[in-house]
């Protein structure tokens, strides 16, 4: 008896505790209309992939587009959340999207491919911005096919990874860099080399000595083995690593925290952020981050100007654009407080150089570490 | 008249059921107070509230005429009541003064215990009245009768009054059953006061002044126990006369029909249990074996019926042995067993009746066939059982055992047995816990598989039960045979005596 | 009281603790319902994904179940999956067989994949005791890196980086009729296979000797013994048929609502299936009319998302809240069998008394 009124209370208590946390993305979601900027007559529909909206990465990257989207165009927008990651548990969020009058529809991430090759064909009157990777039918030797509703876009992650590289060199100077990968899939495979190239280029012309060795290229195979970050990030730096790049989601937060700790025990140990501009999350003591620089793609501002091209009337569709350092979509965050002005004074030719394409970043493997 | 304790008018409801209706009872200072009922009358329930587990719906507690509340036991020793619990509450390795002063430690030292102090009081104690217990020896070390007297000193130690023993005899030989009826005498001389719960009607009449019998949560009356026969306390317990003699012819052993040679059995702890043990049953015989609790007659019988792997030796029946062979395989060859523990092994709770009547044949023509269970011969099957051994249950075959009462549950399970025609029957502690009536009938019903010709091997821990039900008795101490003897020539003393350990020859010379 | 009622009851105060949570967040709790059951049922479609998404529920509850009616907590019932999902997935690739022999040989590949991964634990725990819900846990991360490691090295599509290549569309449980039937949905052939396997499970447990012998087990393991039922071999047996459930759950989810097999996750519905479970009280019947019931939550929620302005997060929370109350029927029943048995045995002391004093 005893023990039922204790459950009774606590669920109570997770029913207000739940009521709490909720209250605030309640408030947040949805648009209003009015205001004088240009007024969008569609709704924007996201869906997410797997993972929290908050998840430092696409998920999140994506929204906050959207949100900003929202701030100058009034549009009424919503995401959900799908229950699992099979192309049915996709299309059913997009159906329930179309269903709900939401007819711009962006989705993040190249596990949508398959989704959106079907949904472009069923919902003609819909619009579709995929994030990461092309419609496809998944049959082998399929061709991508972007219909006219639809945008497909990539980005140059190996172009960010490469400026990382660069910075890392400059900053390092003489010593190790590892990679901790999270699942080996293209985008992070593209900063992996494209960072070992940047470390490749800053040796051989800027006079660092900066060195990846095998073992210290690792891909975790998740994005949420926090635990495993930080275990992989200690063996790294056991090895005398000295940064190491994480593009891993929850695997590089755990190779964050192990940082931050060396980083109180006094030893100086750093961490290449990935996607979005990650200082916040290294900061250990007072304003000092353990977060070198980050390789940033700027997800944000795809999902942006393409709800802005719609309301302009100046949709893509049929569309696949890779968005690189050309049109500033990847490159260092704005500030690095870590990097001195010389550095990022070196960094920001090399980033010209790549975007009057003196230089060249490969966007494959080639006799780079895998 | 001053009464130590006064329970008077109490009433005790749960939900659906009043388990304590209007009961008195005064216990006289110096006295032995004898409460007796059948299980479930409500003798425990009245005992919990004395020593404040429970409180009363109604009704007056008064300790030396004072008009108390127990709220919890900690007031009931306060009050100088003390009880000594049927499962003793003792840690083992520890020291008898140890475990007497657990939770009473001598507080004023804040490092360490007073050991010597308290020690040197229990001794006092244990000789003043007549204990004789070693403070010093581990718990582990002495014998259950020491443990028993240890909770006693646990009680003396707090200074209690009251006394209160809660079926103390059931773990004990005859021996020292004696040895705790003079221990009480000894203490109601030197001014405690006893109350002494108990459904055996013997202990009453050797050891107790006064009796109060309780049948259905009701006071029957109080009695003065030398001026009441027996039969007179029996009638007033159950409602009815009965009668305590199993009525039995002569046997008339045959063949054998279980031969166990020179058996070496090790127990759950790794240790020999048995110990070169070697029986034979015949046919048309009951072996009744008489033992204290734990010498080994639990590993007697799971090696016998496959429960346990036997170490070395033989167990033959019907000249054909069975070492070696799976339980199904044992139960196949002529072997019913009814089990100790009826919840634990005998049963499947939560099946139906029908479900447990098929329990060792399920598999078996007519209740299945090719791998189908077959529901009418499941049912007629369990309907005859039902009808010839008088199973009572709510809903007949359908009933979930759980909610059937113990005794028809062990009849459930004993008419299942002697349903399957065995050659040997194993009873193993067959009316325990059962009330006066049942245990009639199923005695009964074992004396009538004996006429049959079949074997019985009968394990009890009630020296009566053995004594009448009995052909031959084996007497088991410390995974030993001792002896086996007659049951028409030996008697109670000369049992007890064998079932401490002495060879029948040395009993007669005790 | 019945089992049916039981769960209808947690249930109901599912919805209605759901139905405050939505109010406390300041929405309308009729309107989200509304929606909910719309998003669930509004159409031919709907009604198929409905199906679709309760066909792995209904194996992955049947699958844990019946290893509860044998007194194992199979908490693997992920792991079984993924890895009979894999193994059918694997056949469908390697093999060029007519769909006729194909499918069968799938779902009897599937079958046994998920029923050997549920055997090691069994077999732990026949032999040493060794606890099932440790040992199946570890299981689960057995599979999960075992598909990790084989797909990209064998099966890895061209144009698929987290999946394996697709299965040709005679390898899959996908069926254009039934498709149709249901306008479009992506309702399979795996929603018969749950049928039946609730069936099946249904006459094995009630009808036959082995569950009699299973159930034994369960409910008393020394009784069991004593009347002569082999207790190892009856676990490691219920260990197989609850894991090769498990496995045609992965069959239904990877080869008939998914078109290949995922790396990197494991499924949800394998502890899913445990919730699913304790709300159909154990029974076939049960798991399978609470699996729907799931179904419908997990279909539902989406259309309550985009029709209200109810975020993911608290429509999560609610399915949660409900499921957690829906799962905790065995509390319900706890209770009321708590006040039972000592009704009862009160009663029967009574009665004990009147039979024994007649």
């Amino acid at each position: 008896m005893k023990k039922g009124v204790i459950a009774l209370i606590s669920m109570m208590m997770s029913v207000v505790l739940l009521a709490g946390c909720g209250a605030k993305p309640a408030a947040e979601s949805g648009g209003s209309n009015g205001g004088d900027a240009p007024k969008a007559n569609f709704k924007v529909g996201m869906v997410t992939d797997a993972g929290t909206i908050d998840d430092k990465s696409f998920n999140q990257g994506t929204y906050e587009g959207i949100v900003k989207a929202n701030a100058d165009f009034k549009m009424e927008y919503k995401y959900l959340k799908p229950a699992g990651t099979t192309e049915a548990d996709y299309s059913k969020e997009i159906g329930n999207l179309y269903d709900a009058g939401f007819k711009f529809i962006v989705t993040p991430g190249f596990k949508f491919e398959t989704a959106i090759f079907r949904a472009q064909d069923k919902f003609t009157d819909a619009k579709f911005v995929l994030i990461d990777g092309i419609p496809h039918s998944g049959e082998e030797n399929a061709e991508p096919v972007v219909k006219e509703n639809t945008v497909s876009i990539y980005f140059a992650e190996h172009e960010a990874g490469f400026l990382a590289g660069i910075a890392a060199a400059l900053h390092v100077k003489d010593g190790q860099a590892g990679f901790i990968g999270g699942m080996k899939i293209p985008p992070v495979e593209k900063f992996n080399w494209g960072f070992q190239q940047g470390v490749n280029y800053a040796n051989e012309n800027l006079g660092t000595k900066l060195v990846i060795n095998k073992e210290n290229v690792v891909y975790q195979g998740s994005f949420d083995d926090v635990a495993a970050g930080s275990q992989l990030a200690a063996q790294m730096y056991d090895r005398g690593v000295n940064v190491i790049f994480a593009a891993a989601g929850g695997v590089g937060v755990g190779a964050i925290n192990e940082a931050k700790t060396r980083a109180q025990n006094g030893s100086e140990v750093w961490v290449v952020g990935v996607d979005v501009d990650q200082y916040e999350d290294g900061v250990y003591e007072g304003d000092k981050s353990v977060i070198l620089t980050s390789a940033v793609k700027k997800v944000d501002q795809a999902a942006y100007d393409m709800i802005k091209a719609e309301i302009e009337g100046k949709f893509p569709g049929g569309q696949s654009i890779t968005i690189d350092a050309k049109n500033d979509g990847v490159g260092l965050p704005e500030k690095n407080p870590n990097l001195s002005e010389d550095i990022i004074k070196q960094v920001n030719e090399v980033f010209d150089k790549i975007k009057s394409g003196d230089i060249k970043v490969a966007g494959e493997k080639g006799d780079l570490i895998d | 008249m001053d009464y130590v304790v006064e329970m008077v008018g109490i009433r005790k409801e749960f939900p659906g059921i009043v388990a304590n209706d209007d009961i008195t009872i005064r216990l006289k200072k110096g006295e032995i107070h004898a409460l007796l009922g059948e299980n479930g009358a409500g003798k425990s329930t009245l005992m919990s509230i004395l020593f404040g587990m429970y409180q009363p719906d109604r009704g007056m507690i008064k300790v030396n005429g004072r008009e108390v509340r127990i709220s919890n036991p900690n007031v009931a020793n306060r009050l100088g009541i003390g009880m000594v619990h049927q499962h003793f509450k003792l840690v083992e390795p520890f020291t008898v003064t140890e475990n007497i002063i657990l939770g009473s430690e001598t507080r004023k030292y804040f490092f360490g215990l007073d050991i010597r102090t308290a020690a040197k009081r229990v001794e006092q104690l244990s000789q003043r009245y007549g204990l004789n217990v070693d403070p010093y020896a581990k718990i582990e070390n002495i014998s259950v009768g020491m443990q028993q007297r240890v909770e006693i000193l646990k009680m003396l130690y707090r200074d209690a009054e009251v006394l209160i023993f809660d079926e103390p005899t059931a773990v004990l030989t005859p021996q020292e059953i004696n040895d705790l009826q003079e221990i009480m005498r000894k203490l109601v001389s030197e001014g405690k006061s006893i109350i002494l719960i108990t459904h055996k009607l013997k202990e009453i009449k050797a050891v107790a002044d006064r009796c109060t019998v309780i049948r259905r949560g009701k006071t029957i009356g109080t009695v003065d126990v030398a001026e009441t026969s027996r039969e007179e306390m029996a009638e007033m317990m159950v409602g009815r006369s009965v009668s305590f003699t199993v009525d039995k012819t002569e046997g008339h052993p045959g063949d054998v029909v279980l031969e166990i040679e020179s058996l070496n059995v090790k127990n759950s702890k790794k240790v020999n249990a048995l110990k070169s043990f070697s029986l034979n049953v015949n046919a048309g015989e009951i072996l009744g074996i008489a033992g204290v609790d734990g010498n080994g007659q639990t590993e007697l019988v799971e090696a016998i019926t496959g429960l346990r792997p036997i170490e070395s030796g033989t167990v033959v029946l019907k000249g054909k042995k069975l070492n070696g062979l799976s339980i199904r395989q044992r139960n196949n060859s002529g072997i019913a067993h009814i089990p100790e523990d009826r919840q634990k092994r005998g049963l499947v709770l939560d099946y139906t009746l029908e479900e447990n009547l098929i329990l060792e044949v399920y598999n078996q023509p007519p209740y299945s066939k090719r791998g189908l269970l077959r529901s009418e011969a499941i049912s007629q099957h369990a309907d005859h059982i039902i009808q010839s051994f008088d199973v009572r249950s709510g809903t007949g075959g359908s009933s979930i055992v759980r909610s059937m009462s113990g005794g028809n549950q062990q009849k459930a399970i004993i008419g299942r047995e002697v349903e399957r025609d065995p050659d040997l029957l194993i009873a193993v502690q067959p009316t325990r816990g059962l009330d006066v009536g049942s245990i009639e009938y199923i005695h009964k019903r074992l004396v009538e598989q004996r006429d049959k010709g079949k074997a019985v091997l009968l394990i009890s821990l009630e020296l009566d039960e053995v004594l009448n039900l009995s052909d031959r008795i084996a007497v088991i101490n410390n995974g030993e045979l001792v002896g086996i003897v007659k049951s028409s020539e030996t008697n109670e003393r000369e049992l007890g005596l064998m079932m401490a350990g002495y060879r029948k020859e040395e009993a007669a010379h005790e | 009281m019945n089992n049916s009622i039981k769960s209808l009851l947690a249930v109901l105060f599912g919805l209605i603790a759901g139905a405050i949570l939505m109010l406390v967040t300041g929405h309308n709790p009729i309107e989200g319902y509304m929606y909910l059951i719309q998003g669930g049922l509004k159409n031919p479609e709907r009604i198929g994904n409905t199906l679709a998404t309760a066909t792995p529920l209904v194996l992955t509850g049947l699958s844990v179940a019946f290893a509860f009616r044998t007194g194992l907590f199979n908490i693997g019932a992920a792991g079984q999956m993924l890895f009979g999902g894999f193994c059918a997935t694997a056949i469908g690739l390697s093999l060029d067989l007519p769909r006729g022999i194909l499918l069968p040989l799938m779902i009897l590949i599937g079958f046994v994949g998920g029923a050997l991964w549920a055997v090691i634990p069994g077999f732990l725990k026949a032999k040493y005791n060794v606890h099932e819900v440790v040992s199946t846990i570890m299981m689960n991360w057995v599979a999960y890196w075992t598909v990790y490691y084989v797909v990209p090295a064998y099966f890895k599509g061209a144009s698929l980086e987290t999946e394996s290549r697709q299965l040709p569309p005679d390898a899959m449980l996908h069926q254009q009729w039934l498709s149709d039937l249901f306008q479009g949905s992506y309702v399979n052939l795996g929603f018969f296979i749950a049928i039946i396997a609730v069936l099946i499970v249904a006459f094995i447990i009630n009808k036959t000797t082995l569950g009699y012998e299973l159930k034994a087990v369960g409910f008393n393991r020394h009784a069991a013994e004593y009347a002569g039922i082999a207790v190892q071999r009856s676990i490691v047996l219920s260990m197989f048929i609850s894991g090769g459930i498990a496995g045609l759950a992965g069959v239904a989810q990877y080869t008939g609502n998914a078109s290949s097999i995922q790396i990197g996750i494991l499924p949800t519905q394998g502890f899913d299936g445990i919730a699913v479970s304790l709300l159909g009280a154990n029974t076939p019947l049960g798991v399978f009319a609470s699996a729907l019931f799931f179904g419908l939550l997990y279909s539902g929620r989406g259309f309550m998302n985009a029709m209200t302005e109810i975020p993911p997060e608290i429509a999560d929370s609610i399915i949660a809240i409900i499921i957690y109350f829906a799962a905790t029927s065995i509390l319900i029943e706890r209770l009321i069998h708590k006040l039972k048995v000592r009704r009862i045995a009160n009663k029967k002391q009574g009665e004990q008394d009147h039979v024994d004093n007649a």
